[in-house]
């Protein structure tokens, strides 16, 4: 009981995947759920724990660093067990193996179903179905479940069939035109995920304020969350603009949604030295001009009120521009934080990794080596208890790492079936012959 | 209904003691989902009064989007925390609650003296701070907007172009988003009471939140701890055809953003644009799929077949073929959209002095303890006096407490 975690005997049976799944997951993992990864070592799951099952190096290095920049450059054999897209939302998890769609797997399924208070998904729609474990059936293994259904853009209306990863919904959710340069299409916009953990977040909290009526009731119920509605509500200002004024936002470049001005990205002196700067008030905006020494195309009196400033404010901009470029990033970033001004540097990841200040926060765990990656920090969960003990109590799973736990300590599985089992492919650490192409 | 189920988070009190948007986001989830939420405002109300859009473009200090949207199903009272009426009201109430939540910066909070450890002396409760950069280190002090806490928190490094500046999302997004994180801590810290007993502090930090989650920057930290590779800027900005067809693309009436690489994504790709001689083995050599060659032979045919279509008739095709494509909506496509309003995307607010106005809905459908918006954003003040009649004041004493500016 020292770990005083809210969800300790709460069992998640984990069919999730892709970041907003394994995330939702993850957070109820960190707050002590014993959340059960199911994975079928016959089935490719794509976007859950790399890029692609076999992955030679050279072809990683073609691939964005976030998914494929695996230790070493070097995916080697078990590239599932080291992306560094995926890894680290498998932490506080375990993972076992099993091929559902044979009657011998499903049966371990149910039985896990049985014993479990949570079960979430995010596969594509009927996948679930296809298996015989739509609702009615998951609730025959076990009445009180609450199921998390995390479909792209729901489970009813003319969208189900949609298929979609974060950017494409992210897309639908409005992000996706609410970003970009000013003068430029959208067209030119790279894809990003602004949804994914998002989403994960209110799946985590959802499932979480389920379980507590669960437990004051004794009744489970359905949380269906859609993907792109849920993502929708990172731009609650625009939906209102739109639905009370009937105005459809575009891109505003880096200027500001609040009225901020000058608020804008701009090139320090250097490769690749950005600074990040805003006037969240005139005050700000006075310290600004008093620290740059007063020049004469800041002091107009008109530039004093942020409406006076938004009216010129690609002027501003440009003179903005032509100052920071002769200077040096980190220093302005602590001059203007401390003469009261909103500014700080763009941070690439190796920025991050070299940052006093992250170094000394709470944020990354350091973990041991294992096979298949060397010793490293890890992100650790972004809420600090100061009692319980929500931290990266447990490594991310490695495939099948727990198969020796589900199957003989939860599901008491004897000797004799588990040989069975293995000699037939549902226990195994590796993914069978046909997904790795041979 | 005769006996409508109890909401999922009945019977949890939280005094919302966060401004703005990154700690009010966090708490209106909770309210959403039934929690009481006491929102303490300063005298002049909660700074996020003053942001647009504004109801029927006409600026006012109820009529804020912002506002609106992160305030649903809260109370608001009005306490000047710098008075002793104040700070002895907020005293009173701080029993009353499970958990506090708090978005003060370190040296503001030290100020009032209302650090977590400060009001966990006061009252044993649950206190969730929400903070820039945490209560330690060189930044603590530091100022964050939307736009720097994602320049140095999220991955706006690798977001736009490589000969230009980097990207921020839109909106407000990055705070939203430490929002949501933010109240899972929170639930978990009650649901720790209810389970064992006793209270504690939570912290968040707006920075860590970044650094751990959102749209791709804990993978990139990841890669680069890995591998030393750091995620760059693209070279080419726009969609690309070479090597797959990934990114956004013009149709008749828009955008759609589409992603057709290797394996059955390519095929129903070719299924949905009619082309099966795009299912060719050739199409699975990545040597071809780069070559200018396959790239000509993609655009010939994929260009014309998008301008002929609207983007409801293109993401039409592709969930017949399953391909992975959806349109880039305008908020107003969302609002409009006959399919999302069916589902109950939107919901409407009844507002004492407003009338009834749209409001943006649930982000999830739970089938026992239905998400409700059960009644609109608090004007200021509004449940001053109730609440103060719970905590045991009088009349006279609440009238008191107003004349010296105490409470409003």
């Amino acid at each position: 009981m020292s770990a005083r975690l809210p969800l300790e005997g709460v069992r998640i049976c984990d069919f999730a995947c892709v970041w907003a799944g394994q995330t939702a997951t993850m957070y109820l993992a960190d707050l002590g759920a014993d959340c059960i990864k199911v994975e079928n070592p016959y089935v490719w799951n794509p976007a859950t724990r790399a890029a692609a099952p076999v992955l030679p190096a050279p072809v990683a290095q073609m691939l964005p660093a976030w998914m494929a920049g695996h230790p070493n450059n070097d995916p080697g054999p078990r590239p599932w067990n080291s992306s560094p897209a995926f890894i680290h939302v498998i932490r506080n998890k375990r993972s076992f193996t099993v091929d559902s769609r044979r009657p011998e797997g499903l049966a371990v399924v149910k039985s896990l179903i049985a014993i479990s208070d949570v079960l979430a998904e995010n596969l594509a729609i009927g996948t679930l179905e296809k298996l015989g474990l739509d609702d009615d059936a998951i609730r025959a293994a076990r009445p009180d479940i609450i199921i998390l259904h995390l479909p792209a853009f729901g489970r009813t209306g003319a969208y189900v069939e949609g298929r979609g990863y974060g950017a494409h919904i992210d897309g639908v959710a409005g992000s996706t035109i609410l970003r970009g340069y000013r003068d430029s299409a959208p067209e030119t916009n790279v894809q990003t995920f602004a949804g994914d953990f998002f989403v994960g977040m209110h799946g985590g909290l959802a499932a979480l304020a389920a379980l507590r009526h669960r437990r004051r009731t004794g009744r489970g119920q359905t949380i269906e969350l859609a993907q792109a509605e849920c993502s929708a509500s990172m731009f609650p200002q625009a939906a209102l603009d739109a639905a009370w004024n009937g105005r459809a936002s575009g891109s505003i470049g880096n200027r500001s949604t609040e009225g901020f001005a000058p608020n804008g990205v701009f090139a320090a002196r250097g490769e690749e030295q950005w600074l990040a700067l805003s006037c969240r008030s005139d005050a700000e905006w006075a310290a600004l001009v008093d620290y740059i020494g007063r020049p004469a195309w800041a002091t107009a009196p008109e530039l004093a009120t942020a409406g006076g400033r938004r009216a010129a404010e690609d002027a501003i901009e440009s003179e903005l521009a032509a100052w920071i470029a002769a200077r040096d990033r980190d220093e302005l970033f602590r001059d203007l934080q401390a003469a009261g001004v909103t500014a700080g540097p763009v941070l690439s990841a190796k920025d991050v990794t070299e940052d006093s200040h992250a170094a000394q926060s709470p944020a990354f765990q350091s973990l041991p080596a294992t096979g298949d990656y060397p010793a490293t920090e890890f992100p650790a969960p972004s809420f600090t208890f100061s009692r319980s003990d929500v931290t990266i109590r447990t490594a991310p799973a490695l495939l099948g790492e727990h198969n020796d736990y589900v199957y003989r300590e939860l599901l008491g599985v004897g000797d004799e079936e588990y040989a069975k089992l293995e000699a037939d492919g549902h226990i195994t650490t590796t993914y069978a012959d046909e997904v790795m192409g041979r | 209904m005769a006996n409508p189920a109890p909401a999922a988070l009945d019977g949890v009190t939280v005094l919302d003691l966060t401004a703005h948007i990154a700690g009010p986001y966090a708490t209106k989830l909770l309210a959403d989902l039934g929690a009481r939420v006491i929102k303490v405002e300063r005298p002049g109300g909660d700074p996020v009064r003053a942001f647009g859009p504004w109801l029927g473009d006409e600026p006012g200090p109820e009529r804020g989007g912002s506002h609106q949207f992160l305030n649903t199903n809260k109370e608001s009272i009005v306490l000047d925390l710098k008075s002793d009426g104040g700070r002895e009201a907020l005293e009173r109430l701080l029993p009353r609650a499970d958990i506090a939540v708090t978005s003060y910066p370190p040296a503001v909070a030290e100020r009032l003296d209302l650090t977590p450890d400060a009001i966990r002396e006061v009252a044993d409760v649950n206190v969730l701070s929400l903070t820039n950069f945490g209560w330690e280190g060189p930044y603590r002090d530091y100022a964050l907007s939307e736009t720097v806490l994602y320049a140095m928190g999220g991955e706006m490094f690798s977001h736009g172009a490589i000969d230009r500046e980097p990207l921020k999302m839109g909106g407000t997004a990055s705070l939203i988003q430490c929002g949501a994180m933010a109240a899972i801590g929170a639930l978990g810290a009650v649901y720790t009471t209810e389970v064992h007993g006793g209270a504690q502090r939570v912290d968040v930090s707006l920075f860590d939140v970044q650094l751990n989650s959102v749209d791709r920057r804990s993978s990139a930290i990841m890669a680069y701890r890995f591998s030393g590779r750091i995620n760059d800027r693209p070279e080419v900005a726009g969609p690309s055809t070479g090597a797959g067809v990934v990114g956004v693309f013009p149709c008749a009436d828009g955008y759609v953003e589409m992603t057709a690489s290797a394996g059955p994504y390519w095929r129903r790709f070719a299924e949905m644009i009619g082309h099966p001689e795009f299912t060719d083995p050739k199409w699975n050599d990545p040597q071809w799929m780069n070559s200018d060659e396959a790239r000509a032979e993609i655009d010939v045919a994929l260009y014309p077949w998008l301008s002929e279509r609207t983007r409801a008739e293109v993401w039409e095709a592709a969930r017949e073929a399953h391909a992975i494509l959806a349109p880039l909506f305008t908020a107003s496509d969302l609002y409009e959209d006959p399919v999302f309003r069916e589902r109950g995307l939107w919901t409407e607010v009844e507002h004492e002095t407003l009338g009834r106005f749209p409001m943006l809905g649930r982000p999830y459908a739970l089938s026992e303890t239905p998400w409700a918006i059960r009644r609109a954003a608090p004007r200021l003040g509004e449940h001053t006096d109730a609440i103060l009649a719970e905590a045991g004041y009088g009349a006279d004493a609440i009238a008191g407490l107003r004349r010296t500016g105490a409470v409003a």
